[in-house]
């Protein structure tokens, strides 16, 4: 009577991050790709090495309603080379029904036997004891809950009820879009795997997001990760397990700096000391620094960047501290000194944009690289 | 500084101590004509202040006299401290002292540096005077030696009010700040600040432009593809619902049903129409046997009724023919009495025209004979014309004047020849009378005879006397030709003679009076002629010998009777016509009356003869049998209208049925080919990712908008900073030129009102004029307005000097040499301007134009008192 299972979501397969810089002779973006693309066999290698016989798309495999012939086959055979998986595909917003319609169609045509295509908000056989409840999203933005279903959708006696669906549980648009976190409850389900959320989130006991096996945001924080889902029967309380699968660390961090401290040492200390060829890294600068402090920043970063995958450095957060010294290293006096005070004013001006501002602060801080750099 | 007295002494052409003394403060002016030593005075006093006593170079041997010597210059100055005279030897026992009041202050290498003290004060350097020389326009003219030291006297002033040039604009720092800028800037830029071809700015902007383009392609070409979706859709769920089996059905039942109702509808509409169609025999059947029953009866009145007028008709057609018949009796008689009134008409005509004639025949015989007797005076008259008429010969008055005239003219020749012919005049003794004779003529005496041409006269008795007149006397031709004349003319009318002539034309006269007269005559009796006469006496009958003609009278009034009786009988026989033709009118009407009604008998007849044997009883019957056949039929098809479907109905339900299948079939051969279609359009679309490349294009965009945007802050960083330093730079050079700008600025506007300077960071001095907003290099302008321009220079120098407690001289050497007279006129009001705290010297040759400049006026002249050596 018990059922195990691995629930995944978001794989977006053919994401082509375009938005991810790459230099003229690197090839981030074809890493980023394959790695999305290896998220299959790694969840079927932790299906196999859990015993779990299924695993749950629950929405966005792939990243666009019309992915290009390749990416399709190529994902759907590296699925069906999982022979004792059986995978079932939810369409999420990004392949939702209506606009990948032929998507959906080629799956159902071509796909091998053990992808299963949840096109319609029918209860599934999982083989054994479960039952699966899939909620197909059927528009990329819809206006209803798409587990409503689930309350009226009927399964045998004494199953499992495994429901499968794609959506957020905050409504951000108040749209009435969004899934009611205690679908569970109102539906009778023995677990909710829930898709469309990129970071790992426990809704309650029975509601989960997987978040995406491999991540393509700054914004979680950590490697992506599948969920090992072990029912023991119906009203048990399931057992999920996080397993890391991503291969990417997608992190943003902050670097607080203060005047007179040396930024360069700051940042340093927050590099992580390995790995860094399969790290994603945003390095926020915040607080005040002052300009030769800045000047030593930009060329520390400038110094680690090509370690990473990809090196972002963030400065928008960073005042510039202007310190009399900085301004006296510029001239003590004269027309320099003259244009260095006419900017540090525009600077701080707080009649002016922000955009002004920034102008001016920049052109404070070109001269002063200058005049530097001209002494050296 | 003032200087008071200068004196020379050994230098050059001054061997005896010459100077100049009373310098006082303001302009002096020292005026000489060349050669007289100005620049003598001018060097010495250079020397004196810049060459040491101790020196031995050119310049300072060049001070020498011709003769040679030690050159010795004394100046005396007055300072905040008091009078000092300074006083320098060069070459033979040099000195240099410092003098004052007669005391010594500072000798040798301590005058020498009292005296560079004097010249740069606390600041250093010699720029204690102000020296212009002869034709220097050159703000920078001179040696490189004295060209750094201007520099840095220069410098040196313009740092003791200011800062260091290098301090104020930032120097080459700033330059290579501004070169690196504007080099990082050209990447991007061009030097509009717009994007410059091939740069990072317009391959980025250009980047975001084709990516939109794509972006907007793909996002164009994903929404053709989501509508091909939604139509496929749409397409597929109609034609699900048009094939479904149980639709195909209920619209093929509902076809049949509508068809089968429509067909018994129409049937049942034949059958009323037949039924209609019996209705409308039954009524034509009853309507001819009524008709047939109403003409019979008709025609049997009307029989009656002919036959009756018939009878009527006879009776009035004999009445007229009666009337007819009398009256025509009347009328012959009417006839009879015309012709006989007629006959007694003509007789009374015949009666009264005879008694006419009887009279007239009687009045006609009395004018007859006068007639006649009229005609035989004519008869008598005429001859009488005619005998006068024939006697009417002989000449007429005029032929009988011309005659006339003839003779005279003949009468008058004869008479000219005798006059001139030889005359002989014969005077007889008596009883000789005619004893001489020409010829046969006795020549008559005692009067004269013309013998025009030679005549022999016998001379009874005698014998012959032949005279012969002169040869060249007369000739007698002319009378002649009046004779001939004359002659001719008598003949003419054949007149022997003139005498003749005229009894000729008297019997003329005569015969014209008397046919006057026969013709006054038959005028009166027969005016229009005897013919005429004639004819009247012919119309005149004869009178007949009737004895037995009636009275005119009684004549006329017979047939005046007969005429009367003859008027009547023609209006009553004419009367009698007239109702003759009316009766006959009358008849005939009545006949044709009559002959009318007999056809209408003989119709009615005719009619009931064709009826054959009917009886009108029979009629009767047989016309109540088809009213109620008729009857009956109405009932029968309005029952049968009664129970009708309606037709219409049954049509439109039938037409509703087939459209909807007609529809459906439609909609289904449509919707096959368009879903064909859609299949295809769809499958190439997903097949070419589109919406894969439209998120692609999409990131693609946002890298290179983020990318634009930070080449566009760089940019704008750049700008700011260039502007930045551009500012500063400009705004330093003004603050740094500003008290010397401020100085030279009222000097300048004197001679150009709006003009202005700018000035150079390396020589500090003027490099550029600015009038009208034209920047004119100051070695491009003329000579005139360079010097113009060094003099006014050196002066708010020297003003800058004094304004800092350091007066200094300002001794110009003819400065202004290419300058003209009206400015030079300017040119004075600067100097004397600047005179009032300043101290100028000037030295010229122009006498004349610097006569006008005023102030102090020096004189070189020898002094005896030489300096305390």
């Amino acid at each position: 009577m018990s059922v195990r299972f691995i629930h995944a979501s978001d794989l977006h397969i053919g994401r082509k991050f375009a938005n991810i810089p790459q230099p003229q002779d690197g090839n981030i973006r074809g890493r980023l790709m394959e790695a999305r693309h290896g998220a299959i066999g790694r969840l079927a290698a932790t299906a196999r090495a859990r015993a779990a016989a299924h695993v749950l798309l629950a929405g966005d495999s792939f990243d666009t309603a019309t992915p290009s012939p390749v990416v399709i086959r190529q994902a759907l055979a590296a699925m069906g080379e999982a022979r004792d998986v059986t995978w079932w595909l939810l369409p999420g917003n990004h392949d939702n029904l209506r606009e990948a319609e032929p998507l959906w169609e080629e799956i159902a045509r071509d796909a091998p036997g053990n992808v299963v295509a949840l096109t319609d908000a029918e209860p599934r056989e999982m083989g054994g004891s479960a039952v699966l409840l899939p909620c197909p999203v059927a528009f990329r933005s819809g206006a209803s809950d798409p587990t409503e279903p689930l309350v009226t959708m009927a399964s045998g006696e004494g199953m499992l009820r495994i429901g499968l669906a794609h959506g957020g549980v905050t409504d951000f648009t108040d749209s009435g879009a969004s899934i009611a976190p205690d679908r569970d409850r109102s539906a009778g389900l023995d677990y909710l795997a829930l898709g469309d959320w990129h970071g790992r989130m426990a809704v309650s006991d029975r509601v989960h997001y997987s978040g995406t096996p491999e991540q393509d945001r700054f914004k979680h924080g950590r490697r992506g990760a599948c969920l090992c889902v072990a029912i023991d029967g119906p009203g048990a309380l399931p057992q999920v397990e996080e397993v890391e699968t991503g291969i990417f660390l997608w992190s943003e961090t902050e670097l607080p700096l203060h005047p007179r401290q040396d930024a360069a040492a700051a940042l340093d200390a927050i590099l992580p000391g390995a790995g860094r060829r399969d790290v994603l890294l945003r390095v926020a600068a915040t607080g005040w620094a002052g300009l030769p402090d800045q000047v030593d920043l930009h060329s520390a970063a400038e110094r680690h960047a090509p370690e990473f995958a990809h090196f972002e450095l963030v400065t928008e957060g960073l005042g510039t501290h202007y310190e009399a010294a900085d301004l006296d290293e510029i001239d003590r006096g004269g027309a320099l000194r003259l244009a260095a005070n006419a900017l540090v004013t525009e600077a701080e001006a707080a009649t002016l944009s922000e955009a002004e501002r920034q102008v001016a602060a920049d052109a404070l801080a070109r001269l002063y690289a200058y005049v530097r750099e001209a002494a050296k | 500084m003032k200087i008071r007295a200068i004196t020379l002494d050994n230098v050059r052409r001054f061997t005896e101590a010459t100077g100049v003394e009373e310098i006082a403060d303001g302009l002096n002016v020292l005026c000489e004509p060349n050669e007289h030593g100005k620049s003598t005075l001018f060097d010495a006093l250079q020397a004196l202040f810049f060459k040491p006593h101790g020196s031995r170079d050119k310049e300072v041997a060049s001070l020498r006299p011709h003769a040679g010597g030690a050159p010795e210059v004394s100046v005396e100055v007055e300072t905040e401290e008091g009078r000092f005279t300074l006083a320098k030897r060069w070459f033979q026992k040099p000195f240099a002292t410092v003098h004052r009041g007669g005391a010594l202050v500072a000798q040798s290498d301590e005058a020498e540096a009292w005296i560079g003290r004097l010249l740069g004060g606390d600041a250093g350097g010699p720029s204690g005077l102000i020296w212009v020389r002869q034709g220097m326009t050159d703000l920078t003219a001179g040696t490189k030696k004295e060209q750094d030291a201007a520099l840095e006297a220069r410098r040196d002033l313009m740092t003791s009010v200011g800062a260091e040039v290098e301090a104020m604009t930032g120097g080459r720092r700033m330059d290579a700040a501004l070169a690196r800028c504007r080099e990082e800037l050209a990447i991007y830029a061009t030097s509009t600040r717009r994007p410059k071809a091939n740069g990072p700015w317009k391959e980025a902007q250009d980047r975001v432009e084709e990516l939109t383009a794509r972006h907007d392609t793909l996002a164009a070409t994903a929404q053709e593809l989501h509508e091909a979706l939604a139509e496929r859709k749409r397409a597929r769920r109609d034609l699900r619902d048009l094939e479904a089996p149980e639709a195909a059905e209920a619209r093929r039942a509902r076809l049949d049903a509508a068809r089968k109702a429509h067909a018994a509808a129409e049937r049942h509409a034949e059958e009323l129409e037949a039924e209609a169609r019996k209705v409308e025999m039954a009524r034509l059947t009853a309507d001819g046997a009524r008709s047939r029953l109403d003409s019979f009866r008709d025609t049997l009145t009307e029989r009656a009724d002919a036959a009756r007028r018939v009878a009527e008709g006879e009776v009035a057609s004999n009445v007229a023919r009666d009337r007819l018949e009398t009256q025509r009796a009347v009328r012959d008689e009417a006839d009879r009495a015309h012709q006989a009134a007629e006959t007694a008409l003509k007789e009374a005509e015949r009666n009264r025209n005879l008694a006419l004639r009887a009279k007239a025949a009687r009045d006609g015989a009395d004018r007859r004979k006068e007639l006649a007797d009229r005609i035989e005076q004519a008869e008598k008259a005429r001859s009488a014309m005619e005998k006068a008429a024939a006697a009417r010969t002989g000449p007429d008055a005029e032929t009988l004047r011309r005659i006339e005239a003839l003779a005279a003219a003949h009468a008058t020749a004869v008479a000219t020849r005798d006059a001139t012919a030889t005359q002989v005049i014969a005077r007889y003794v008596e009883g000789r009378e005619g004893a001489i004779r020409d010829g046969e003529t006795p020549l008559p005496g005692g009067r004269p005879v013309p013998l025009p041409r030679a005549t022999r006269l016998t001379i009874e008795g005698v014998g012959e006397l032949e005279v012969r007149p002169g040869e060249a006397g007369h000739d007698d031709r002319s009378v002649e030709a009046a004779a001939g004349k004359l002659r001719k003319a008598l003949d003419d009318i054949g007149a022997e003679d003139l005498e003749a002539a005229r009894g000729a034309a008297v019997a003329r006269a005569e015969a014209a009076r008397r046919h006057g007269e026969a013709s006054a005559v038959l005028a009166s009796l027969a005016p229009d002629g005897i013919d005429a006469l004639r004819e009247a006496l012919a119309a005149i009958p004869e009178s007949e010998a009737e004895a037995d003609a009636p009275d005119p009278e009684e004549a006329e009034a017979t047939l005046g009777r007969a005429r009367a009786a003859h008027d009547a009988a023609r209006l009553a026989r004419e009367t009698a016509i007239e109702r003759l033709s009316d009766l006959r009118d009358a008849a005939s009407g009545a006949e044709a009356t009559l002959a009318s009604l007999r056809d209408r008998l003989q119709r009615a007849e005719g009619v009931l003869a064709r009826s054959g044997d009917l009886s009108e009883d029979e009629l009767a019957t047989e016309a109540g049998q088809a009213a109620a056949a008729y009857d009956k039929a109405r009932a029968t098809h309005a029952e049968k209208a009664r129970t009708a479907p309606d037709l219409a109905g049954a049509q439109a339900a039938l037409t509703r049925a087939e459209s909807v299948e007609r529809q459906a079939r439609d909609e289904i051969a449509r919707l096959k080919p368009l879903l064909a279609r859609l299949d295809e359009r769809i499958a190439r679309s997903s097949g070419e990712a589109v919406e894969e490349r439209l998120a692609e294009t999409g990131q693609e965009l946002m890298a290179a908008r983020a990318a634009l945007a930070r080449i566009e802050h760089e940019v704008a960083v750049l700008t700011r900073l260039e502007t930045a330093l551009g500012t500063a730079r400009n705004e330093a050079r003004e603050r740094y030129f500003e008290p010397i700008a401020r100085e030279l600025k009222p000097l300048l506007h004197l001679l150009w009102p709006d003009a202005d300077l700018t000035w150079g960071e390396e020589s500090l001095l003027p490099d550029k004029l600015v009038r009208n907003g034209q920047h004119e290099p100051i070695d491009i302008l003329s000579g005139g307005t360079q010097e113009q321009i060094a003099l006014l220079v050196r002066l708010a120098f020297a003003r800058m000097l004094a304004a800092s407690g350091r007066v200094a001289p300002v001794i110009l050497d003819d400065a202004l040499v290419f300058t003209d007279d009206d400015r030079i006129e300017r040119m004075f009001d600067a100097l004397h301007r600047q005179a009032g705290d300043l101290q100028i010297i000037v030295l010229t040759c122009r006498q004349r134009a610097f006569r006008e400049l005023g102030g102090q006026a020096l004189r070189l002249k020898p002094v005896t008192v030489p300096a305390a050596g």
